[in-house]
């Protein structure tokens, strides 16, 4: 068949690319907004989702991620003794005060882990050995911290606590949104910097100690025994560990997304912004395909005189809507990819523009575009043929 | 009415002879159209009858009547009383889906202002009325484009509307208008908007039709010069058919 519906578009280039711009925006401002929460989201459990562990023991007390009480190093050991752990690490989350002279104070997360652990390490090592950081006041943060916390390069040195901190290497994709920048360090340094007064850092301070087992650590984390019930497994933990909860890491990732979304409103924002997206797409495809319409009735009104079904003029006005949907979505993806990965690079925010949700915004699109042909089928519906006679 | 003389047959049921089949009547034709409180009839009460393969002319002047019967008796407009019978088919009193069918596979139309489709060529505006006819694409263009070779544009099948004259679109809605031989054809002004030249053309293009396709043409029109080619003649005046017509058809008004 004929191709009226691309013709019709095509036939007018300068109003066609205008519409196509108006599509493009209102795709960008939909994934963009979707995108920025997904990457908000994603960014709330990074430390979690990072983790190789299947489950997260923490205090009952926990709030979220950053608000917990923590529980003694004991419990690792505790918890290795439970039928169907396979592994049982410690972690230490907590936030300090990161200073380098004539510069402002920065706000940092310790992560402290064991750097010869299997549960827990930084996503991607940018430069360094995590073996590095066995040796005393050592740590390692985000490339894209660098600039916050006022360092450049490796072999750099601040003060935390009462301590130096020695930059010994630095990871990559390791930045959340809402946390200060991570600093990762071993589980002996952790404990230095966090439980020492902030105070000038002595000439040659002795190593940091072993922990024992009544000293605080922030979360353990459990590897199961492979073909373990997760539940049943989080359920014999609690039993045996006094005061904690456990969590799957899925639960406990959905628990942080959920903190955030519903403490900082940012969800419903996001949200906003991605429905004004939809309705200025609304508006312009709408207006556009009805200024079509308006411009091609006498044409409609000929076709419908010499017998054409409704239908047939229906699909040529659904089918110009979809060759809007696709030449505005195309652009508009290629767009916001291009954004996310120069937002990432530069800035370490993530616009996450998963399979899921560019399919979704396509589907968007198509219903968007298909939404608005109503308006013009609505005018062609009572276009009276008649017209055709009137010169 | 000035000049007025009883020149040209007037279409009547006694004058059809009986061995020719019949291919419009229409009965009490009457519309009345309605705005607001205000009412206007425009047509009156109309009887004729039109031979299969006659030019039929209707003239009269501006605001008699002529569109609306036109668009009455190609069953695009539903009167406000009586009825009308096309190719044997009592078409008033059908449902608009009904009636658009009829309307596709036996009438074709021919515009004062051609009513192309701007944005396709001239074989692609005869392909989307046999696509629309059921022809599927390879025949369509195959038809399509014998139809514009008998029009005479068989080389400008790729031509777009506006890359082609006045004669020459309308030379193309004639082409669309035959597409899928249809037995009636409907003509509102063919040749109003065409120079000399063009306007010969086309009348010479319906008198073919007429009279070697067999066609029943039914035509509005104030060009005299279709006269010649005319088998009757009705004038329209204040919405009834005049027993009498101008000696000399007043030109485009």
């Amino acid at each position: 068949m004929v191709s009226l519906a691309r013709k019709n578009l095509f036939q007018d280039l300068p109003r066609f690319v205008v519409a196509q711009a108006g599509i493009m925006f209102a795709v960008s401002l939909v994934t963009i907004q979707t995108g920025l929460f997904s990457g908000f989201s994603r960014s709330t459990s990074l430390l979690v989702d990072n983790s190789k562990a299947d489950i997260w023991v923490a205090s009952e007390d926990l709030r979220f991620l950053d608000l917990t009480v923590p529980i003694p190093l004991q419990r690792r050991n505790q918890a290795q003794q439970v039928q169907g752990v396979d592994r049982a690490e410690a972690l230490i989350l907590r936030g300090t005060v990161w200073r380098r002279s004539s510069t402002p104070l920065t706000s940092v997360r310790v992560v402290g882990f064991d750097p010869e652990g299997q549960l827990f390490q930084p996503k991607k090592l940018d430069q360094g050995t995590l073996s590095q950081l066995k040796q005393p006041y050592t740590v390692m943060v985000d490339r894209s911290d660098l600039d916050s916390l006022n360092v450049n390069r490796v072999g750099q040195v601040a003060k935390v606590g009462s301590f130096q901190a020695r930059i010994v290497g630095l990871s990559k994709e390791m930045r959340s949104i809402v946390s200060p920048a991570f600093m990762f360090t071993s589980l002996e340094n952790a404990y230095a910097y966090i439980n020492s007064p902030i105070a000038e850092p002595p000439r040659n301070p002795p190593a940091p100690k072993p922990l024992t087992s009544t000293d605080q650590v922030s979360y353990i984390l459990i590897r199961a025994e492979p073909g373990q019930d997760l539940q049943a497994l989080k359920r014999r933990i609690e039993a045996a560990l006094p005061d904690t909860r456990a969590y799957t890491r899925g639960e406990f990732a959905d628990l942080n997304q959920r903190y955030w979304q519903k403490s900082t409103g940012v969800g419903f924002i996001l949200g906003l912004g991605a429905a004004v997206g939809m309705i200025v797409g609304l508006v312009i495809v709408g207006q556009i395909l009805y200024a079509s319409v308006s411009d091609h009735l006498k044409e409609f009104g000929t076709l419908k005189a010499m017998g054409s079904p409704n239908w047939f003029i229906y699909s040529v006005i659904i089918r110009q809507a979809l060759w809007m949907a696709v030449l505005g979505y195309i652009p508009g993806m290629a767009l916001c990819i291009a954004l996310g990965t120069w937002t990432l690079q530069t800035q370490a925010i993530e616009i996450l523009i998963s399979p899921m949700l560019a399919t979704g915004v396509f589907g968007l699109t198509i219903v968007m575009c298909i939404g608005a042909a109503v308006f013009a089928i609505q005018k062609v519906t009572y276009v009276d043929p008649a017209i055709v006679f009137k010169a | 009415m000035p000049n007025l003389e009883k020149s040209t047959p007037v279409a009547k049921p006694d004058m059809v002879p009986l061995t020719a089949s019949k291919a419009i009547i229409a009965r009490g034709v009457k519309m009345t159209f309605q705005s607001g409180a205000e009412s206007f009839q425009a047509l009156k009460g109309i009887d004729l009858e039109v031979l299969s393969g006659d030019i039929e002319l209707l003239m009269g002047p501006s605001g008699s009547g002529k569109t609306t019967l036109l668009s009455i008796l190609s069953g695009i407009l539903t009167p406000t009383s009586g009825s009308v019978e096309l190719l044997g088919e009592k078409i008033t009193g059908l449902s608009r889906t009904k009636l658009a069918k009829f309307r596709l596979n036996n009438i074709g139309f021919i515009f004062q202002d051609f009513n192309l489709f701007p944005a396709l060529s001239a074989i692609e505006n005869i392909e989307t009325v046999l696509n629309l006819k059921g022809i599927r694409r390879g025949e369509a263009k195959r038809q399509a484009q014998q139809l514009l070779e008998q029009v005479g544009l068989g080389d400008k099948a790729k031509s777009l509307p506006r890359q082609l004259s006045g004669g020459q679109k309308q030379r193309v809605a004639i082409a669309r208008a035959l597409a899928g031989n249809p037995k009636l054809i409907m003509a509102d002004e063919p040749t109003a908007s065409l120079d000399s030249q063009g306007g010969h053309a086309v009348i010479e293009l319906l008198r073919k039709l007429a009279k070697e396709e067999g066609c029943t043409v039914l035509m509005v029109t104030h060009d005299p010069r279709i006269l010649d080619v005319a088998d009757q003649v009705l004038y329209l005046e204040d919405g009834l058919i005049s027993p009498y017509v101008p000696a000399r058809v007043p030109s485009v008004p």
